[in-house]
């Protein structure tokens, strides 16, 4: 049976890749294995101070086992593509590999005091909201719902970590996988 | 809604175009991207983009700029989006004087550009609406839409094709239901006038004082509870065209306004000193003999022949039976769309029975009937006992004692009261049986002060 694969680079938050991993395999009812990914150095852009989530991408969607349904791979590295800011994440639509970047997710990255709890629920609604457009989801229109887009912190909040029924809907039909 | 709108990414650099075209893509946006200027116009030439986000700097002599404004050409409606990572006042100010939308410099916030793409996309939707909106409005009121293959009915729109350019006043006849202000409609946007706004006042349904003040207007003060100036219908309707529906049950003082309006195409708003000049055309519309009303000292000769520049005569459904199967099949289209039913044929009994019906009510019974039976009818095809309400109907009236001697009023008052009764007082009810709307129900109502229950 095809699994779900939660790949962590070695700098990420051990507990939050654990975390994610447990609530996605719930969430999603498969199962689940883990794997380390190496550095993603290689992404970095030293007149931007990032890392492209284009090429972490590649790298990722040349290691995804071939057994596994999907990888989601996590990193604190702050990612962007080209022509935006930055992204909280990345995927494949409807392909087999997501990325998720930690590093926006945490109060201090605002200046605000540590929560975990906090950035656990966020690593968790940003890791379901990547995995959903590698089934081939969309952005959804239902803000409470996973797949609402987030371009600030504060969205990712407001959310829950969960799909709404149109969009469980479109997951049990298969939109693509 | 999104996805009826494409996107385009132009940028010579593949991971710029790549990557936004994907986040797109993410925001469930159909997107597909150029390489180049050229490209960009050959794609813009093939598929209709809604928005085009444009790379200011692109090699290869045509620049952002002219990419622009070549596709601005071929798709006028388009928004194009210039993206720069080089950002000057006058490059920013001649992308907009170029016609851009906006301007953006890259890398943008990542809720920048979804604003920015809702906020098109939103403003295109109302568009789309409203194009729609409209094509349905006109759509019902032009002649190629009036639906008939009788010659007779043929012969009428042409005529009235022909004098929808004069600005010549035009009297249509016709029993109720048989589509008078339809016509009227079709005159008015078939004419120089379309733009121009068309007001119907139906003369019947309101009473001597309310109507003069409805046509004409009223000056504050005029009469108690005018506490302000209001203009009326032929003001309203200045440059375009007004509609004076059932003109033969118009007061005599009332005609002698209308004529002075006809002649002099002046009046004296209620209350009023300042004369007020109108440019309206007149279409006069009704279902009453007026050269009969005439001999009967009802209705002016003069006004008669003032309105009668033109006279078009509707003829009753009965008599061009042959309209009857179009009609229908038009009908169920429509109400199946309206109600909402996976209805699309009708049974050749049930044609049978409509095409044997006399329809005193004209096309608008006919409407109400295919309604009638649409919204019961529990299968895929309208069948004979959907329209089993209509011998019912019929032989309720053929219940109706009818003695010779009776005059065709005497008749009509009869078949009025008894069908408000048998509606149980309820006159809508009532005047979708009799095949006539409810102003003209109760217009007669008063007229033949018939006691309601």
């Amino acid at each position: 049976m095809k699994y779900l694969c939660v790949g962590t680079t070695p700098e990420a938050d051990p507990e939050a890749s654990a975390e994610v991993g447990r609530f996605l395999s719930a969430e999603l009812d498969l199962p689940l294995r883990r794997m380390e990914l190496p550095p993603v150095d290689f992404a970095f852009d030293s007149r931007r101070n990032q890392y492209g989530s284009i090429p972490v991408l590649e790298m990722a969607s040349g290691l995804c086992p071939e057994d596994a349904l999907k990888l989601i791979g996590l990193t604190e590295r702050d990612l962007y593509i080209p022509v935006l800011t930055f992204v909280f994440g990345h995927a494949q639509l409807g392909g087999r590999v997501a990325v998720v970047s930690l590093a926006r997710l945490r109060q201090g990255f605002y200046g605000l005091t540590a929560d975990r709890e906090i950035f656990l629920d966020r690593a968790r609604k940003e890791a379901l909201h990547e995995t959903g457009h590698t089934f081939g989801l969309v952005h959804c229109v239902d803000r409470s719902c996973a797949m609402s887009l987030s371009t600030r912190v504060q969205h990712i909040d407001h959310k829950r970590a969960a799909y709404c029924p149109a969009c469980l809907r479109r997951l049990s039909k298969g939109v693509i996988t | 809604m999104k996805g009826h709108w494409r996107i385009l990414v132009v940028d010579d650099e593949a991971v710029m175009c790549e990557s936004l075209a994907a986040w797109l893509r993410e925001d469930g946006y159909g997107v597909d991207t150029a390489s180049s200027g050229t490209e960009a116009v050959a794609l813009a030439r093939k598929t209709d983009y809604a928005i085009y986000f444009v790379d200011l700097k692109m090699p290869g002599g045509m620049d952002g700029i002219e990419t622009m404004m070549q596709v601005r050409r071929l798709r006028p409606d388009a928004s194009v989006i210039i993206i720069t990572a080089y950002a000057t006042v006058d490059t920013a100010i001649t992308a907009i004087k170029e016609g851009a939308q906006e301007y953006i410099v890259k890398p943008c916030n990542p809720e920048e550009i979804s604003l920015l793409v809702s906020r098109i996309v939103k403003v295109k939707n109302l568009q789309r609406e409203n194009t729609i909106l409209r094509k349905k409005l006109t759509r019902q009121y032009h002649f190629q839409d009036v639906i008939s293959k009788s010659a007779r009915m043929r012969a009428i729109l042409d005529l009235a094709a022909e004098v929808a350019s004069l600005p010549s006043t035009v009297l249509i006849l016709g029993d109720s239901g048989t589509g008078k202000e339809l016509i009227a409609r079709a005159i008015h946007n078939c004419g120089q006038r379309a733009s121009k706004p068309f007001v119907a006042v139906s003369c019947a349904a309101l009473a001597e004082t309310l109507l003069e003040s409805e046509l004409f207007g009223y000056e504050k003060g005029a009469f108690t509870g005018a506490d302000q100036q209001k203009r009326g219908k032929f003001e309203l309707a200045d440059g375009g065209t007004i509609l004076l529906d059932e003109i033969g049950d118009i007061s005599p003082k009332l005609q002698v306004d209308l004529l002075r309006v006809l002649q002099d195409r002046t009046f004296y708003r209620l209350g009023g000193a300042e004369e007020v000049r109108v440019d309206a055309r007149v279409i006069a519309a009704t279902h009453v003999d007026l050269r009969q009303a005439i001999a009967e000292g009802r209705f002016r000769e003069d006004l008669f022949y003032r309105l009668n520049v033109i006279e078009i005569r509707i003829p009753p459904l009965c008599d061009r039976r042959e309209d009857i199967p179009l009609l229908v099949r038009h009908f169920v289209e429509r109400f199946a769309d309206e109600l909402g039913k996976d209805i699309g044929e009708i049974s050749e009994g049930a044609l049978k029975v409509l095409l044997d019906h006399n329809w005193p009510g004209n096309v608008r019974e006919l409407e109400n009937a295919v309604e009638r039976a649409m919204v019961t009818c529990r299968g895929r095809v309208l069948g004979e006992e959907d329209f089993a309400f209509l011998e019912q109907d019929g032989s309720r009236a053929r219940s109706c004692p009818v003695p010779v001697g009776m005059t065709i009023q005497e008749m009509e008052k009869l078949l009025i009261a008894a069908t408000i009764d048998a509606a149980n007082g309820n006159i809508k009810e009532a005047a979708s049986r009799l095949g006539i709307d409810r102003s003209t129900l109760y217009e007669k109502i008063k007229r033949y002060e018939i006691a309601r229950p």
